[in-house]
């Protein structure tokens, strides 16, 4: 357990925690290098397909293990030669018949859930007192789901403040806002929350929905329906919404319909946040309903990346400021206040 | 007074079912809680506790006594307390199958990362040990555990901490007395952090021999609300409420957690005796009077933040971040 700040990159975000590194697909035989909370990482999967997660830095020189290739279950570096086995030990090195004592890379915790690979950034051995969290929506053919993955150079707290309130989305993208949202005085926010979890919902009484929903959910274009809204910070690294939409008098429209829209947020470094998203649906699962709605969370999203960066440069240009809050930012607290208590748990300063 | 409430803060609460239910020690009931479809419940980090909802009027707190590597269920122990709130004869009254519903999980009594621990326990106060110390010794730092208790057989978990050997002191008061506080605490350890939970006698003891020890170095958690010392009549002062924009006067009979509510403003409250640490909110001016049992010196020194439900203000103006 580290007990000092000194030196810690990204320090006000928890190391103790896992964040999806890849995606699962991305992850094979070919090294993929990656950063991690300032750290670089190289991922690879062993001969029996689990994924090893080691330090992206050989021992003998400063060269990233990634540019060398995967042999076996081990990996050698480029440049050295050095071979490194899926716990981080050197188990061959080029010149000599014998390994030098301690010879060894950082190898970190992976759990590969079928959607993403998880990767523990704090002490190894806390790591199974700490269970990955899960998404397995992601994985249940009742919900079709597309995404993409980017980079937004800001820090996660500015993704995580993006994500506890979504009432901008009016301001960011007109278009893509549900209409409910602007259809009257906004309903209570419901925060609920527990010692490592937040989760927030707001329901809206019967409102029309979008030209694009009401052909998507095949309901005429003027009719309304009741809406809920459901955000919750699962862990440091996985953000979930949902957006749920109760069709009544439809005939076979009737139902719930439910988008749910993970994000998956790892810090890259204290800039940077690596932003994976997904837009899941248990209803209208054709290509060509994929065709409609891929274009707008695309462009929606791009928004909200820009809005992030721009308020990373001002912060970065201007330094920080005591914000004004109003009682709506109760969700945002809340998650910030969890975050500064994992931190303070693992730096012992609080 | 009152006005629509644009947001409502609660704490995440479910049914559970009693799916596990064994006795530790004489007249301790361990049962272990999870979810009737099984699904995971919130994830949490040693020293928390949740609240059961026995009735009403009738919530008790319980240290989660199992791993925070179980997803899916939560165990906690309880001692029955014939003498006790009522609490407790509740919970050992159920059965396996039994619903219960819960609330939180929340934490005042955070594990900090530190490379030496000194753990001490009395009776019952064993149960948010047990989490801590698996923590501990899977990273490694350095622990000692003294626990305490009136026999042997009346001390939970005697068995389970066989494991660690020297790191466990095992003093059954019917043996060996009283465990020696003086003794265990008497010379600062400068990077050793003290977890403490038992009866109030053994709190007052480790709080009292504990006090050359550097600030921030004790940790205690409390069954039951310390006794606050007042001097004359509570008196009214003026409550600025920030984010929500509201201005109120708390009068000398009600409390500030109760003049929140009647403002319209959400507060989360549990205990509402200032043991629970829920009603927590942030201080952005004005000097609390603090009289809680969950801020240890420092913190109520620091004077950003208070427990609502029995702190004051010890000027006429307040100024809370809600």
């Amino acid at each position: 357990m580290s007990h000092s700040t000194t030196g810690r990159r990204c320090p006000d975000v928890p190391h103790h925690a896992w964040y999806a590194a890849a995606t699962t697909d991305e992850v094979g035989r070919t090294p993929l290098a990656r950063r991690v909370l300032g750290t670089r990482l190289v991922l690879y999967r062993a001969t029996d397909g689990r994924a090893v997660a080691l330090e992206d830095r050989c021992s003998h020189r400063p060269v990233p293990l990634s540019s060398g290739r995967v042999a076996g279950d081990d990996i050698i570096a480029g440049y050295t030669g050095f071979r490194y086995a899926p716990d981080g030990s050197c188990v061959a090195v080029p010149t000599q018949e014998k390994v030098p004592f301690g010879a060894a890379v950082r190898a970190f915790p992976v759990h590969d859930d079928g959607s993403f690979v998880w990767v523990w950034t704090g002490d190894p051995r806390v790591a199974r007192l700490r269970p990955p969290p899960t998404a397995p929506w992601l994985r249940d053919p009742a919900w079709a789901s597309f995404g993409d993955t980017w980079e937004t150079r800001a820090s996660v707290r500015l993704l995580l403040d993006n994500f506890s309130d979504i009432t901008h989305v009016a301001h960011v993208d007109p278009e893509i806002a549900p209409p409910a949202l602007g259809a009257g005085p906004t309903p209570p926010l419901e925060v609920r929350v527990s010692e490592t979890t937040m989760q927030f919902s707001r329901d809206y009484p019967p409102a029309p929905v979008a030209d694009w929903q009401a052909a998507l959910l095949g309901v005429p274009a003027e009719s309304a329906h009741a809406h809920r809204e459901e955000g919750e910070f699962v862990s440091p690294g996985l953000w979930v919404d949902r957006w749920h939409t109760t069709v009544s008098g439809q005939g076979a429209a009737d139902g719930v319909h439910s988008f749910v829209f993970t994000h998956a947020l790892t810090p890259v470094d204290e800039t940077t946040t690596r932003h994976v998203w997904r837009v899941s649906r248990n209803f209208a699962s054709s290509e060509a309903a994929e065709g409609t709605l891929r274009p707008l969370f695309d462009r929606y999203y791009r928004r909200v990346q820009q809005a992030l960066e721009t308020m990373q440069e001002l912060v970065a240009e201007d330094g920080p400021r005591p914000e004004v809050s109003v009682a709506a930012d109760a969700a945002a607290t809340t998650v910030r206040r969890i975050m500064d208590r994992l931190v303070a748990d693992e730096t012992g300063v609080r | 007074m009152s006005q629509p409430t644009p947001t409502v803060v609660t704490e995440f609460e479910a049914d559970v079912v009693v799916t596990g239910l064994t006795h530790p020690a004489e007249d301790v009931v361990e049962l272990t809680l999870s979810a009737p479809d099984g699904r995971a419940l919130p994830p949490w980090t040693p020293g928390a506790h949740i609240d059961l909802l026995l009735d009403s009027d009738l919530v008790r707190q319980y240290s989660l006594c199992s791993s925070p590597a179980e997803p899916t269920s939560y165990r906690v122990a309880v001692l029955r307390a014939p003498d006790g709130r009522g609490g407790s004869e509740r919970v050992h009254a159920l059965s396996e199958g039994a619903r219960v519903r819960i609330r939180g999980p929340r934490n005042n009594f955070p594990l900090l990362a530190s490379p030496r621990y000194l753990f001490i326990a009395g009776g019952i106060g064993i149960t948010p040990m047990l989490p801590m110390i698996e923590e501990a010794q899977a990273a490694g730092a350095d622990w000692h555990l003294h626990y305490g208790g009136r026999s042997r057989a009346s001390m939970a978990y005697l068995a389970d901490l066989e494991k660690y050997a020297d790191r466990v002191t095992v003093v059954p008061q019917d043996e060996q007395g009283l465990l020696d506080v003086a003794g265990i605490l008497g010379t600062p350890q400068p990077g050793t952090l003290i977890y403490c939970c038992g009866p109030e006698p053994l709190l007052a003891v480790v709080e009292e021999h504990s006090s050359q020890w550097p600030a921030g170095a004790l940790h205690l958690e409390r069954f039951a609300a310390k006794t606050v010392e007042r001097e004359g009549e509570d008196a009214s002062f003026e409550l600025v409420l920030q984010r929500s924009g509201i201005t109120v006067t708390v009068p000398p009979d009600k409390s500030v957690f109760d003049t929140m509510r009647d403002a319209g403003v959400s507060v989360l409250g549990s205990c509402l005796e200032g043991i629970c640490g829920t009603c927590e909110t942030g201080v952005l001016e004005g000097e609390v009077d603090h009289r809680d049992s969950v801020l240890d010196p420092d913190e109520q020194e620091a004077m950003d933040c208070m427990m609502v439900c029995v702190s004051r203000c010890q000027g006429d103006r307040l100024v809370l971040d809600a």
